[in-house]
């Protein structure tokens, strides 16, 4: 594959924990490449490394050993401030508990991290008014968080995950705190990013009907990737 | 930063009760320390504005206590450089049945106003006086809340003099808000001849000559002569400018300075607890806001720079309430109605916005610790679980 095409790649990476002077191990010589457009989904039991793996390919932690290189920069040769910049310009985040502003109107958080940027305030408007469009969100634009469903509130966590146009999408959780049909809609907004603006998305999830969205499914058990189907996961649920 | 503004400027009102009671905390603390540095300023303010008038003050070298024989008013208005003086002796004497004295003088009429030259008075109320031995001009401040007119009659209980004077309105001067409006000016010849006919023992004595030279450059020259023309009399004086006057009063209550200084001092540091227990609470509360926030690329600086924004403005309004508010509090609510002789008590404007800056500085300070461990909040531990 050519390198161009890779937008995440961790090597022979080693993530581990102190505690009480023992080392515990939580990813263990991993692996991955994550191409351009790709919609992964991670799943595995709670401790298999999973939101670890999220940190580290977003720059929120280092790993003990191994490179993990994303869009093409090795984050290991970032320092921290230059890493909170590079975040700005690649990554869109999106939680579980939405993690909104409560203090600024969907308008304004969409805007948030493009106040970031060195865009003037009315590109900053018009960007976050496209962003907003594409959730299906633009009547909502001047409500607060708490005038929102939960649902509303996570298409407008991906409204400012999206603002920035970035690389690369991480979701933890997504649909994690949502009733059944606000996660669909979740969901189909995510698989219509990465289908129709090629968006590269991570998803952790523990649904496996969410994770039947994503184009590859990756599971983890005590920090590494083994073979699973969605069958044997629902299955097993 | 000021594209972060409405997001500082929602987190300082986004709890609404926590910021209401912290900001009047810090408006009530700075409304006490202005109004309590303004009582020396004011002073300074105004001793500094009456420069241009060149006066000087003579007293006996024991200082207020002591009585100049009144004899050495001839001899001071005969120096050089003495354009005019006059005596002033405090009377001291209680109004009917009231118990706060308001400012009571035994003068010269014939020269008092030269002396006091922004004082205005109309000339046929200042030749009415001239002519009454027994008549009065008071100030258009304390006629005004006294509901004096020009003929009511004025009668004092002497209390540091065993005399009483029964005194008329004859008129009422008036001037700048700049001068004090509330003295009530007698003949000094009628209380000193009531003292002479009882043998008083400081009678032919004033209490101060207050002089006026030709020119500023003078007053410094006439200070020493006149010190040196009387060094080996029986009654040696010194002599201040009017400035030095005024703020020797201050001096008799001790170091009066030092103890506002330290009551100041203790006032803001209990204040800084206050504001900086309000901006660690907020902080504790915002954890996974903090962290959503550098998640997403916000720097440390950036974080930092935020919450110090936020607790500055904070002590902003505090200070725009309490210095400000103070200012303008002083300049609408006469005093004088209140507290005779505080009538030209005001907060100047240098003290206000010293006020507004101490307000900042406290908020600055107070912000300190808590924006500085907000900046250090680590991403993974805020969000949690979460990314």
């Amino acid at each position: 594959m050519p390198q161009d095409d890779v937008v995440v790649e961790l090597a022979s990476v080693s993530k581990g924990f102190w505690r009480d002077k023992v080392e515990i191990p939580v990813l263990t010589d991993t692996t991955l490449h994550i191409p351009r457009g790709d919609f992964v989904a991670i799943m595995g039991p709670s401790g298999s490394g999973k939101s670890t793996l999220l940190n580290l390919c977003a720059g929120l932690d280092r790993p003990t050993t191994g490179r993990v290189i994303v869009n093409g920069q090795d984050l290991g040769e970032l320092s921290e401030a230059r890493l909170a910049k590079w975040r700005s310009e690649n990554l869109g985040f999106i939680f579980q508990m939405y993690n909104l502003m409560p203090v600024l109107t969907a308008q304004e958080n969409v805007e948030l991290p493009l106040l970031l940027t060195p865009l003037s305030r009315a590109e900053r408007r018009r960007q976050a008014e496209t962003s907003l469009r594409i959730v299906g969100l633009s009547d909502r634009a001047d409500h607060y968080p708490r005038q929102l469903s939960g649902g509303q509130e996570q298409r407008v966590a991906i409204a400012r995950a999206l603002a920035n146009d970035p690389v690369l999408l991480l979701a933890d959780e997504p649909t994690g705190n949502l009733d059944a049909a606000s996660a669909q809609e979740v969901l189909d907004l995510l698989d219509g990013l990465n289908q129709q603006f090629g968006v590269t998305i991570i998803m952790v999830t523990h649904d496996p009907k969410a994770a039947r969205r994503a184009k590859r499914l990756l599971h983890l058990e005590k920090g590494t990737f083994v073979q699973a189907d969605i069958e044997a996961l629902e299955a097993a649920r | 930063m000021i594209k972060y503004l409405p997001l500082i400027v929602r987190n300082v009102f986004r709890n609404k009760i926590r910021s209401l009671f912290t900001g009047a905390s810090i408006a009530v603390s700075l409304f006490l320390v202005v109004t309590l540095y303004a009582l020396l300023t004011h002073q300074d303010e105004l001793a500094e504005a009456s420069k241009v008038h060149n006066r000087v003050a003579v007293m006996h070298k024991a200082g207020l206590s002591g009585q100049l024989p009144i004899g050495h008013l001839d001899r001071v208005r005969s120096m050089p450089a003495v354009q005019v003086a006059a005596p002033m002796s405090w009377f001291g004497g209680n109004y009917r049945e009231e118990t706060v004295q308001f400012a009571q003088f035994g003068t010269d009429p014939q020269t008092i106003f030269k002396v006091y030259e922004e004082l205005e008075i109309p000339p046929d109320q200042l030749a009415a006086w001239q002519k009454d031995r027994t008549g009065c001009i008071v100030g258009s401040v304390i006629a005004r809340n006294k509901g004096w007119k020009i003929g009511d009659r004025i009668p004092l209980q002497g209390n540091i003099y065993p005399v009483d004077l029964e005194l008329t309105v004859d008129g009422i001067y008036d001037g700048p808000s700049t001068v004090d409006r509330e003295w009530l000016l007698f003949h000094f010849d009628y209380m000193d001849q009531a003292l002479q006919e009882m043998r008083y023992p400081t009678a032919g004595n004033a209490g101060i000559v207050m002089l006026r030279t030709t020119t500023a450059e003078q007053v410094p020259q006439v200070m020493r002569a006149i010190e040196d023309a009387f060094a080996s009399s029986d009654a040696p004086v010194k002599s201040l400018t009017e400035k030095q006057f005024a703020q020797s009063f201050t001096e008799m209550f001790g170091n009066v300075r030092g103890f506002i200084r330290y009551t100041s001092l203790a006032v803001v540091s209990a204040l800084l607890c206050v504001a900086a227990n309000t901006m660690a609470m907020s902080v504790r509360e915002r954890t996974r806001e903090i962290a959503l926030l550098k998640a997403i690329g916000f720097s440390k600086p950036s974080v930092l720079t935020m919450f110090l924004c936020e607790s500055v403005l904070i002590g902003l309004v505090g200070g725009v309430v309490g210095a400000l508010g103070g200012k303008l509090l002083f300049s609408l609510v006469d005093l004088s109605t209140v507290a005779p002789g505080l009538g030209l008590f005001y907060i100047p404007w240098g003290t206000a916005l010293w006020g507004l800056a101490l307000a900042s500085l406290i908020g600055l300070l107070s912000g300190l610790v808590p924006a500085w461990r907000a900046a250090q909040i680590s991403v993974i531990d805020g969000l949690r679980k979460v990314v």
